[in-house]
């Protein structure tokens, strides 16, 4: 497999060349183009070891998020005997970044930072813990494990931050960490500053590892906008 | 007149450089400045030919607004920039005799009055995602103007290729295409995401943008408050 960052880093695609057989998950509705010597296949975005009760609770969430919006959990599976070529698009601007995993370590997403990834890679949804679903900022991650390669893409540029130690980053900024970083949401202070600092939601982070943060914040964006629109 | 293109590829600007007597017809509410010496006629989007049946075709059809502006050069030269609504890329497609070009309603920007725009109805609609398939046609000599949300790739098709509508922008002569399913059965291809997707065949150039104007508005949308009233 080949592949291609393009347009970067305020419109980046991912341009995939394919071997035959190879194949490609992407999430749903990020194709621009592919040949038509590839297959697609719909499938949820869950591991292949989730069992029973893992793909019903996927199956949920997925259905949910496609009926009230943000990530959909449903993935497109690109393959096809003699290969060939596919572009995969991002929804926000900004860039994407490749993450090679070699089975040791596994690397979590924030939902919405999620592209692609090679066939080695298993996806399982995770919750930040249920101070996530206070305030709405929370942490919905994928983490994915196995061998291959992830593409994540963020709203704006991509930093990679070396932790070493603890570093504190805004919930809406992250875009990919290092599984083997603890991490913990909380607010930033007090309720004086949770209510007042515009900060909202932080995610502290603890250890060594690679972190990903993005340069623009979708709660922000969504935050600035809503007030403007006609009643 | 020639189309002149700065802050490329992320918030483009084109200017659009009249001599005396000369045109531009841009998309209503292009317009951001303009020379003292040029007069604005708001018409149909035909420049007054075609009449208002045609005009009302290509706002029904086209996804454009019902009027455009026509700035022409008055004594000496002039110029008016124009920007579109998204952040992207623009270009300048030149049109020679007997090779028009077929762009999706929303990536028009302007023309001199020496191409000819109508609307080219497929009569087709998403059927899940509610995305209409129509492109306006342009015919004639000269540039065209179109503009992207993000970055334009010109890929030159030999045989057969599948796109998504959402990341179209135009696409030469000599080219066929067809609506097709965007994953192998109906249910998965509403589940895909997809949309509405084209196969396109046939020998010629394509323009695509990188990004998709309703996944955008989909995931900033869905963050929204429910509008109230």
């Amino acid at each position: 497999m080949q592949h291609y960052i393009e347009h970067g880093p305020a419109f980046a695609w991912l341009r995939v060349r394919l071997e035959p057989e190879e194949r490609i998950v992407a999430e749903a509705g990020a194709m621009v183009r592919r040949s038509t010597a590839l297959e697609v296949e719909t499938r949820l975005n869950a591991s292949k070891k989730a069992g029973f009760l893992g793909m019903v609770v996927a199956f949920f969430v997925a259905l949910m998020r496609k009926l009230f919006g943000g990530e959909t959990m449903f993935v497109n599976e690109f393959w096809g005997p003699q290969g060939g070529e596919v572009v995969l698009a991002p929804k926000l601007s900004g860039h994407i970044l490749r993450k090679s995993l070699d089975g040791t370590r596994t690397l979590f997403v924030q939902s919405g930072g999620y592209l692609a990834s090679t066939a080695g890679i298993d996806t399982r949804l995770r919750f930040g813990g249920l101070r996530t679903l206070f305030g709405g900022e929370g942490l919905v991650l994928l983490q994915c494990s196995g061998q291959g390669d992830v593409f994540v893409n963020s709203y704006g540029g991509i930093t990679e931050i070396p932790v070493d130690g603890q570093f504190v980053v805004d919930t809406g900024h992250i875009v990919a960490f290092d599984g083997a970083l603890d991490f913990r949401v909380r607010s930033i202070g007090g309720a004086k500053s949770f209510l007042f600092s515009g900060e909202g939601l932080v995610c502290e982070f603890r250890g060594r590892g690679t972190l990903y943060i993005q340069s623009r914040n979708l709660k922000a964006l969504v935050s600035w906008v809503a007030p403007l629109l006609p009643r | 007149m020639h189309f002149e293109i700065q802050y490329r590829p992320t918030h483009s600007l084109a200017i659009a450089h009249l001599e005396p007597g000369e045109s531009v017809r841009a998309e209503a509410s292009a317009m951001v400045s303009m020379t003292r010496n040029l007069d604005i006629t708001t018409d149909g989007p035909m420049g007054g030919r075609g009449g208002l049946l045609k005009s009302f075709k290509r706002a029904m059809l086209g996804g454009e607004t019902f009027f455009t502006n026509t700035f022409r050069a008055r004594g000496t030269p002039g110029h008016v920039t124009l920007a579109p609504t998204l952040s992207g890329d623009m270009l300048a497609v030149e049109l020679g005799p007997g090779e028009p070009l077929y762009i999706q309603g929303s990536s028009y920007v302007a023309a001199p009055d020496s191409v000819d725009i109508d609307t080219r109805w497929q009569g087709l609609k998403g059927f899940f995602s509610g995305e209409s398939l129509f492109f306006l046609e342009a015919t004639g000599s000269g540039p065209v103007l179109v503009n992207a949300f993000g970055a334009i790739e010109q890929f030159d098709l030999d045989g057969e290729v599948i796109v998504d509508t959402g990341h179209l922008v135009a696409f030469g002569a000599g080219i066929e295409y067809e609506v097709t399913k965007a994953s192998r059965g109906w249910i998965a291809s509403y589940l895909s995401g997809e949309g509405l997707v084209l196969r396109m065949s046939g020998r010629g150039r394509i323009y695509l943008q990188s990004r998709n104007p309703n996944e955008y508005g989909q995931a900033v949308g869905s963050e929204l408050p429910p509008r109230q009233g």
